[in-house]
């Protein structure tokens, strides 16, 4: 009797340890915290999010930089009799008016392992594109962001759940993801912004995303993909207040194996949250088409 | 004896409390229901896919001046004519509106891209009047001098130019827009509009352009940050959804295909939204802009739900827009020419 | 009396039947309508984008050397409600192309007819896909 009753005021002085312990890390949050429920009885993730971190600069951990394109450091020994200090990097010159404003902020990767598993030619690839940021990057061109860009750039999106049918309205190039709840059929031609197909797994919005062009990036350091992309993302509810977005990343072309993408999205509940427009093509007509024309608008003059 | 299973009981259900995280009973759901057109929170569901299926234009054409309805008879020839047409659409032989001439002799405009190019939809007889427009009486936009002039510039500029730079071409050739005003029905026999709600939104997803308005619906003023969109505020009136819309930004010195639904500060449009069948949603847009308009007219416009396989496809057009550039090349071309004479 | 009614009625059909082809296109602007091209080719690729697709052809020149042409075309979205897809015109189809050339004279025209070399149209009709008729049109009541 006696040996009994300590035995059971161990354990469950265990368990109530135990539990209360597993409440600090965050995968203890995901299973145990239940959101509430939309009229129509699924998990309601119906607001205002953002993403909260450097991933849409670079989705793996860096440094700072002094600017997103930059020119080589040069180094020391190459000119005879030089034995002074050389720059490390140098802003582009076409970038470095903008001074400080310009710079990239260090930041933790979002990338599970930190390491991108591409494929060897396409090793290479990347760092071409880095390289060549400023021809390539489609964000500069204010083309659609792609998934899941679009989900860490630096703007609110909001998550509006119908019958049938959740969107997502993304500020940047006014871009809206479709997500089909129910049986649809296939999308009659590659997007740049995928088609998406959703279900609930527990208080999990699963979307599976196919469909893909393979315009867009991944960020701002030159990751990229094929039109073989395959993105699956997880949508969990942790709090009132947080998402948990996890992203795998599937492409037969580009990389060696699939590979994950995980990072909190915070509920924007400022009294006038909303989001706006940003649209952004009027923004690059001079950038893309100014030269073109016989007349210059910036600078009226005659193009030659 | 008893006081220790007090003590184990407590410390156990302490445990149990600690470890098993506060849940709430969720409210009983209720699906949305098609046969009451309620959404699952009981406002009415305006939810799918949406488009003007009607033939019938903006403005009273003047061999019907003085009337504003037709009778059955012309609607049933009208409805004849039109489904011979589409027949012959789909047999690949044109109908007498757009013919298939040969190159040599067909005139440009209007006959750029045979019919099989062109999303001729459902030819139906949604109304029996002779405008959209319901008031003023005379179904006539009451354009300001200044914005007859505009409309009459364009007119002659359309597909003329000059085109000399990125500025010239109409804020559809520039993929930016073709406004709110006839966002819900424009188009060669309208455009796609989804509407989604939730609660507290009311969101239209154009297919033109990807254009979108997520339209709150929680009785919220208006805010002051101008848009292309406006800052558009919505409200439940019984059955109709009420949405005002004002704090545009001016972009009256753009081109626009058609004046009338261009942007300026002073714009302000009341929309409302009822459905009115399973099949119709009567639209009425109300356009009250003193920058291009000596007053208000009001616009009714019958929009047709579509089988719910429809979709909304994705419009990526500024990154495909090669008639950008090509337009431009074109214009130097002109230029060129017109200096070497 | 009689006759002209009809007639009448039949006039006022037309009035509304005539629809524009689309709100946008400075089709003057591009290409020219003095210089009509009629090109026989083989597809490279077709970019399904808005509000003009674009089909890369192919065109073996009288001399037996190849020119790469781009052909502009009207809106894709209209054939994928009537079952065509960007599989529908696949590498290697042979086609004939009917329209005008662009106005600074490079390789570019737009596509008003496409046919296959036999004379058939392209993306006429619905691929077979139809109308369903499952109590999902409300609009069919």
């Amino acid at each position: 009797m006696r040996a009994i009753f300590w035995i059971t005021i161990i354990v469950a002085s265990a368990v109530a340890g135990a539990a209360f312990w597993t409440h600090l890390p965050v995968s203890a949050q995901e299973k145990s915290y239940t959101p509430p429920r939309a009229a129509d009885g699924v998990p309601d993730l119906n607001g205002i999010w953002q993403a909260l971190n450097t991933a849409n600069y670079d989705i793996q951990s860096h440094p700072a930089r002094p600017a997103l394109a930059l020119i080589p450091a040069s180094p020391r020994s190459a000119t005879p009799g030089l034995d002074r200090a050389t720059h490390v990097e140098l802003p582009a010159p076409v970038v470095r008016p903008l001074g400080a404003v310009g710079g990239v902020p260090a930041g933790a990767g979002i990338v599970e392992g930190d390491e991108i598993p591409y494929q060897p030619w396409a090793v290479a690839k990347k760092k071409e594109n880095a390289d060549h940021w400023l021809e390539r990057d489609p964000e500069i061109k204010c083309f659609m962001p792609g998934v899941p860009r679009a989900t860490y750039m630096p703007y609110p999106f909001q998550i509006l759940q119908g019958t049938d049918k959740i969107l997502i309205a993304y500020e940047f190039a006014g871009a809206t993801r479709t997500i089909h709840m129910s049986t649809v059929g296939d999308s009659p031609s590659s997007t740049w912004m995928g088609w998406s197909r959703g279900h609930w797994d527990g208080n999990t919005l699963v979307v599976d995303v196919t469909d893909f062009n393979e315009e867009t990036w991944f960020d701002r350091a030159g990751n990229f993909h094929s039109d073989a992309l395959h993105v699956t993302e997880r949508y969990t509810p942790v709090s009132p207040h947080h998402l948990m977005y996890e992203v795998t990343i599937e492409d037969p072309k580009v990389f060696t194996r699939p590979w994950k993408m995980r990072m909190p999205l915070y509920r924007r509940f400022d009294a006038d949250a909303q989001i706006r427009e940003y649209k952004c093509v009027e923004f690059v007509e001079q950038l893309l088409y100014g030269q073109l024309g016989v007349v210059d608008p910036a600078t009226g003059t005659i193009n030659k | 004896m008893r006081y220790r299973s007090l003590i184990l009981i407590g410390v156990v259900a302490i445990a149990g409390a600690i470890a098993v995280p506060a849940c709430y009973a969720p409210p009983s759901p209720t699906a949305s229901s098609p046969t009451t057109g309620r959404t699952a929170w009981g406002d009415p569901d305006l939810q799918g896919v949406w488009r003007y299926e009607g033939a019938i234009p903006l403005e009273r054409p003047s061999q019907l001046e003085g009337r504003d309805t037709l009778t059955a008879e012309e609607v049933a020839a009208r409805e004849r004519v039109e489904k011979e047409q589409e027949a012959k659409r789909l047999e690949g032989v044109e109908g007498a509106a757009v013919g298939r001439r040969s190159v040599a002799e067909s005139p440009i405009r209007g006959n750029e891209y045979n019919s099989f190019w062109q999303d001729h939809g459902r030819p139906r007889q949604v109304s029996n009047r002779t405008s959209l427009i319901v008031d003023p009486p005379d179904g006539q936009l009451p354009f300001t001098p200044n914005a007859k002039k505009a409309e009459a510039r364009a007119a002659a500029r359309y597909g003329v130019g000059p085109f000399e730079s990125y500025l010239d071409p109409d804020t559809g050739e520039r993929c930016l827009t073709d406004g709110v005003t006839g966002m819900m029905w424009q188009g060669p026999n309208g455009g796609h509009n989804r509407i989604v709600q939730s609660p507290g939104y009311v969101t239209i997803l154009h297919e033109e352009y990807r254009d979108r308005r997520v339209i709150p619906v929680d009785g919220r003023p208006h805010g002051s940050i101008r848009q292309w969109f406006g800052d558009a505020v919505g409200r439940w009136e019984g059955e109709t959804l009420v949405v005002d819309t004002t704090n545009f930004v001016d972009r009256t010195n753009y081109e626009w295909a058609n004046i009338w639904t261009r942007p300026s500060e002073s714009l302000h449009l009341v929309e409302r939204f009822k459905r009115v069948d399973a099949a119709t949603i009567e639209y009425t847009v109300t356009v009250d802009d003193p920058t291009t308009f000596t007053r208000a007219w009001t616009a009714m416009i019958p929009i047709t739900k579509l089988p719910d396989d429809t979709q909304i496809y994705e419009y990526a057009c500024h990154e495909g827009n090669y008639a950008m550039p090509n337009l431009l090349r074109g214009g130097r071309t002109d230029a060129a020419r017109t200096s070497s004479r | 009396m009689r006759t002209t009614l009809v007639t009448l009625i039949a006039g006022i059909a037309l009035i509304f039947v005539t629809t524009r082809v689309s709100a946008h296109h400075a089709f003057a602007a591009e290409f020219d309508s003095t210089k009509p091209v009629t090109l026989r080719g083989t597809v490279v690729k077709m970019e399904w984008i808005n509000p003009h697709t674009w089909i890369h052809l192919d065109v073996k020149t009288p001399k037996g050397t190849v020119e790469r042409w781009m052909v502009e075309g009207g809106p894709p979205n209209a054939l994928y409600r009537r079952g065509f897809t960007q599989k529908s015109l696949p590498q290697g189809s042979e086609i004939v192309v009917e329209g005008y050339r662009a106005k600074d004279g490079s390789l570019r025209c737009n596509g008003r007819d496409l046919t296959f070399a036999d004379g058939r149209r392209l993306f006429v009709g619905s691929s077979g896909t139809g109308a369903p008729k499952d109590g999902r049109d409300a609009s069919e009541k």
